[in-house]
């Protein structure tokens, strides 16, 4: 039986915040050891080691603490849901922060900048105001990369476990399918078989990256990368971070590993679900036919052509380097990773409008992928294919499918405020930067803010202007730098678990 | 045949005034009152048991039935039944009537152990799709791994083939008729017999002969593409089901929000309008002149006549209603409805088709029956080998197909048989074992 836990005095306060707290101390304590990682390239790097260990018994500690404070509840609801996660991605984004400010990097060392990074690294975004990463030592190299392989892990976790049953997603099919035997009730129990199960997937996935991205160099094929950049790499990409340990991002490595980086993007902005089914279960034809997929890939490849076609001869680059360029730059944006191999920022306008427009593409759901993603845009198209044809035929019933499932109303009704919100989100973020660029300065263009705050709220990380590939978002004031972490927080956790928190009614009986 | 009858309503008493005369026949049913009119007009034994209680069905004597007809109107009752007589009586052939098509594919995934399982919707789909004029290929069964077909069709008096022998009929050539059943009696197949509309053949040959087999009987009606259903609830949902896998473009009209709903749902490929189908504006809109035929399937007859009329109005130029009633069908056709379905007559003349079945008592294989199906291979010494089949001693037993080198072949006159040749054999039953030793 759950015992309630002893909150007799605030009889008016309807979450079981105790219990919340108390899951969210269980998560974060295992996040100490992780810091392990970098500590040991610390160590072969000479580089101080203590940032790191004193970073992971912090968070452990906090963790610990924050558990034993609390009473734990057997079962957390699904209203403390968008409380846990919320708070897990404050307190991860914090000790993601803990190593840069303990080490007091000249780049990364103030506290809102590091804020920034932390966000930036487990909301698997990319974005940095690092100006110079190779000024960066490597440990801390590392520990950026980690930290959006990490956020990635737990962006899958969240899609499949905790989103579903917060009614997030669009895709609601997926929790009746993913209720396996000897998945236990409650919150906890599901985030455990998930991790398992898709975090398993995830690692081996990264095991492969790694060794498409190393192999070449031992062979001998790729003389611009060694085992260092290779591991980076297949930490971020699988993560669809955006981070790098090169200035030029992937635009340091030869033209072989630029194609390898593009197929690892797309496999990792697909659906886990599919994948998992595909590799694991043996069912790759439930794989080719699903909607979602088969629309990112035509979404992939007709982007790409447009923007080739934008760049002919118009663009710094020629040939197959134009050809390679788009279909990254695309391909990096649609999967909301966020690297560069060229600096698209002296690309015609139409093409970085173009590019603009695919941040609110976003991957596919059920990966690591942030933005709108593909499934709500293809349930928002069949509503709106609905209504023109109800125009014509007001007495039709003609239920949304997908993948011939019926989608009920209430998911398409949460679908459609998703989009109004997050664009609403949009807006406002872009409000803030803007306001700032024109009070405090530097003034920026408009695509310029559009950019920093599509990209931050889409969890891509690639700016333009200030903060494009030559720079960071370094130059942003601190309010600015401030709600660009606010966006990155939200895109993840996609919106509403934060929105929900605002209304006094969550917090009621 | 002892025939023992569980449930006395209208199906019930169908199947007993079409059985009474030939067959002894035992009726039970919960209420007195519907057997008493049975007893009175039959010469029929009536018990009062209820169909749930293996003891009542003991005591009325089902054990000593040979066909056991489970026909009341609720589906668990006659599912229970039936298989309690499984046990009761062994070698019985057991016949059980559901309204839901969903015991149909149960069954036929052998998970409901009974002989036959009739269903109210899909008969009564089937009727619509006849009086459509659709194929209507009814049982068909697979031998010889697949490579032989038996098909039954049903002749409606517009197709191709009707009032010719089969000999003059163009029929397709990997196939032979191995019965014909008329009025619930088998016709003697032969060169000069002729097919007389409602005829029902059991054919033998190749998957593509059975399907050029179905074309053929498809009767020369104008080409049917687009219809309406007008009803979705358990009936009008099954002729929408029977209709879309025909192929045919289906608008559904129900008036019922929720039940439209649920069949949009369930039926993705047919049109489900939440409209009561008597709006002028929304027929004309959705171009119900344009249908060739139109369906009503709703639960109240007067409804049924009254759409009926506003389609008619509107310019449809066939209609096929459901008759819940013997009177609905006589005023349907006075006010000139094209044709009438009568959910529980269908079912009822189904359920008294099989009682004479040739195919009942080849897939039940029981003792005393008139005709089987076998699957026989030849001896090497047998007298029958290199014999022209037009010469061979063709009493009541027909060489349907012949199976040699994994090859079917559908014999004519001129052919003969090989040893270690698989046949299979369209017989009466009283001689499987005389052809059984003569192959």
């Amino acid at each position: 039986m759950t015992v309630s836990p002893p909150f007799t005095r605030r009889p008016r306060l309807g979450i079981d915040v105790s219990g919340a707290l108390n899951l969210v101390g269980s998560l974060v304590k295992y996040l100490g050891p992780s810091a392990l990682v970098p500590a040991i390239f610390a160590v072969a790097y000479e580089e101080p080691v203590w940032p790191f260990l004193a970073a992971g018994a912090l968070v452990s500690g906090f963790g610990i603490t924050l558990e034993r404070l609390t009473h734990g509840a057997e079962e957390v609801g699904v209203r403390e849901g968008y409380l846990v996660i919320s708070i897990t991605w404050l307190i991860v984004a914090a000790y993601g922060a803990l190593p840069y400010v303990l080490a007091g990097d000249p780049q990364l060392g103030r506290p809102v900048d590091a804020l920034f990074e932390g966000m930036s690294g487990f909301t698997t975004t990319g974005a940095s105001v690092a100006t110079d990463v190779s000024a960066l030592p490597e440990s801390i190299r590392i520990w950026r990369q980690l930290t959006i392989w990490l956020g990635g892990i737990g962006v899958v976790t969240i899609a499949f476990a905790v989103l579903p049953r917060l009614r997030i997603g669009g895709r609601q099919l997926l929790e009746s399918e993913l209720a396996g035997p000897g998945v236990e009730g409650g919150l906890s129990g599901r985030i455990r078989e998930t991790v398992r199960r898709f975090g398993t997937l995830y690692v081996a996935l990264t095991v492969v990256a790694f060794l498409a991205l190393a192999a070449p160099a031992w062979l001998g094929a790729e003389r611009t990368m060694n085992g260092f950049q290779a591991l980076a790499h297949s930490l971020s990409t699988m993560g669809t971070g955006g981070f790098s340990t090169e200035p030029q991002s992937i635009g340091a490595f030869a033209g072989l590993t630029q194609w390898t980086v593009i197929a690892i993007m797309a496999v990792a902005a697909s659906n886990f679900m599919l994948l998992y089914r595909a590799l694991v279960q043996r069912r790759p034809r439930e794989a080719a036919r699903d909607e979602e997929l088969r629309l990112y890939v035509v979404i992939l490849v007709l982007a790409s052509a447009a923007v080739i076609l934008m760049l002919w001869n118009r663009a710094p680059q020629e040939g197959e380097e134009a050809v390679r360029a788009a279909a990254f730059e695309v391909t990096s944006i649609v999967s909301t990773t966020g690297y560069f191999t060229v600096d698209y920022g002296q690309w015609p306008t139409v093409a970085l409008m173009t590019l603009a427009l695919l941040f609110f593409v976003g991957g596919c759901a059920g990966s690591t992928a942030g933005s709108i993603k593909i499934t709500r845009h293809l349930l928002v198209a069949k509503l709106l294919g609905r209504q023109v044809v109800a125009t014509a035929h007001p007495e039709l019933l003609r239920p949304v499918r997908i993948n011939g499932a019926v989608v009920d109303l209430q998911t398409l009704l949460a679908v459609i405020s998703f989009v109004l919100i997050y664009l609403a989100v949009f807006v406002l973020g872009t409000a803030v930067l803007a306001l700032e660029s024109s009070i405090r300065g530097p003034d920026t263009a408009p695509l310029d803010l559009i950019y920093a705050s599509a990209s931050t709220l889409a969890n891509a990380g690639v700016g333009l202007g200030v903060a494009g590939t030559t720079g960071s978002f370094a130059p942003f004031g601190d309010t600015s730098t401030l709600a660009m972490t606010g966006l990155m927080w939200l895109g993840r956790l996609e919106i509403v678990p934060v929105v929900v928190l605002l209304r006094r009614s969550y917090w009621r009986v | 045949m002892r025939i023992f009858i569980v449930g006395a309503g209208l199906i019930g008493e169908r199947i007993v005034s079409a059985l009474h005369a030939d067959h002894d026949l035992t009726v039970v049913d919960l209420d007195p009152a519907r057997l008493k009119p049975l007893a009175q007009h039959y010469d029929v034994a009536t018990a009062r048991a209820n169909a749930a209680s293996g003891r009542d069905l003991l005591h009325a004597g089902i054990a000593d039935a040979e066909l056991v007809i489970t026909c009341t109107s609720r589906d668990e009752a006659n599912l229970v039944a039936g298989t309690f007589a499984r046990s009761a009586a062994p070698a019985a052939t057991t016949i059980v009537r559901t309204q839901s098509a969903d015991y149909v594919d149960i069954w036929r995934e052998g998970r409901i152990d009974v002989d036959f399982v009739v269903s109210s919707e899909l008969e009564t789909a089937r009727g619509v799709t006849t009086a459509i004029g659709m194929p209507a290929a009814r049982h068909t069964d697979m031998f010889a791994e697949g490579r032989v077909q038996v098909v039954e069709l049903d002749v409606p008096a517009t197709a191709n083939v009707v009032r010719r022998t089969l000999r003059a009929a163009q029929l397709p050539s990997e196939s032979r008729v191995a019965g014909i059943i008329r009025g619930g009696r088998a016709v003697l197949v032969r060169g000069d017999a002729e097919i007389e509309p409602g005829d029902r053949l059991v054919v033998l040959g190749s998957p593509r002969a059975a399907r050029e087999w179905c074309q053929l009987v498809a009767p020369r009606r104008a080409e049917v593409h687009d219809v309406a259903v007008w009803g979705a609830q358990e009936l009008g949902a099954a002729i929408a089901h029977a209709l879309v896998e025909q192929g045919l473009n289906v608008k559904v009209i129900e008036p019922d929000a929720e039940r439209a709903g649920r069949l949009a749902e369930r039926l993705p490929r047919a049109r489900v309008f939440h409209t009561d189908g008597l709006d002028p504006a929304f027929l004309q809109r959705e171009g119900i002149a344009r249908i060739q035929a139109a369906i009503f399937a709703m639960r109240d007859d007067a409804r049924n006549l009254f759409a009926a009329a506003v389609a008619q109005l509107h310019g449809v130029g066939y209609t096929i209603a459901l008759a819940h009633s013997p009177v609905s069908a006589q005023a349907y056709e006075r006010h000139g409805i094209d044709a009438v379905v009568d959910p529980l007559l269908v079912t009822a003349e189904e359920i008294v088709r099989f009682a004479h079945d040739p195919r009942t008592h080849q897939m039940a294989m029981l003792e005393g029956d008139r005709f089987m199906v076998l699957d026989l291979t030849t001896r090497d010494d047998s007298e029958l080998l290199h014999v022209p089949i037009r010469e061979m001693p063709a009493r009541g037993a027909l060489i349907g197909a012949i199976v040699r080198n994994g090859e079917a072949i559908f014999p004519h006159g001129d052919d003969v048989l090989r040893g270690g040749d698989r046949v299979i054999v369209f017989t009466e039953a009283a001689r499987a074992a005389e052809v059984e030793r003569a192959l």
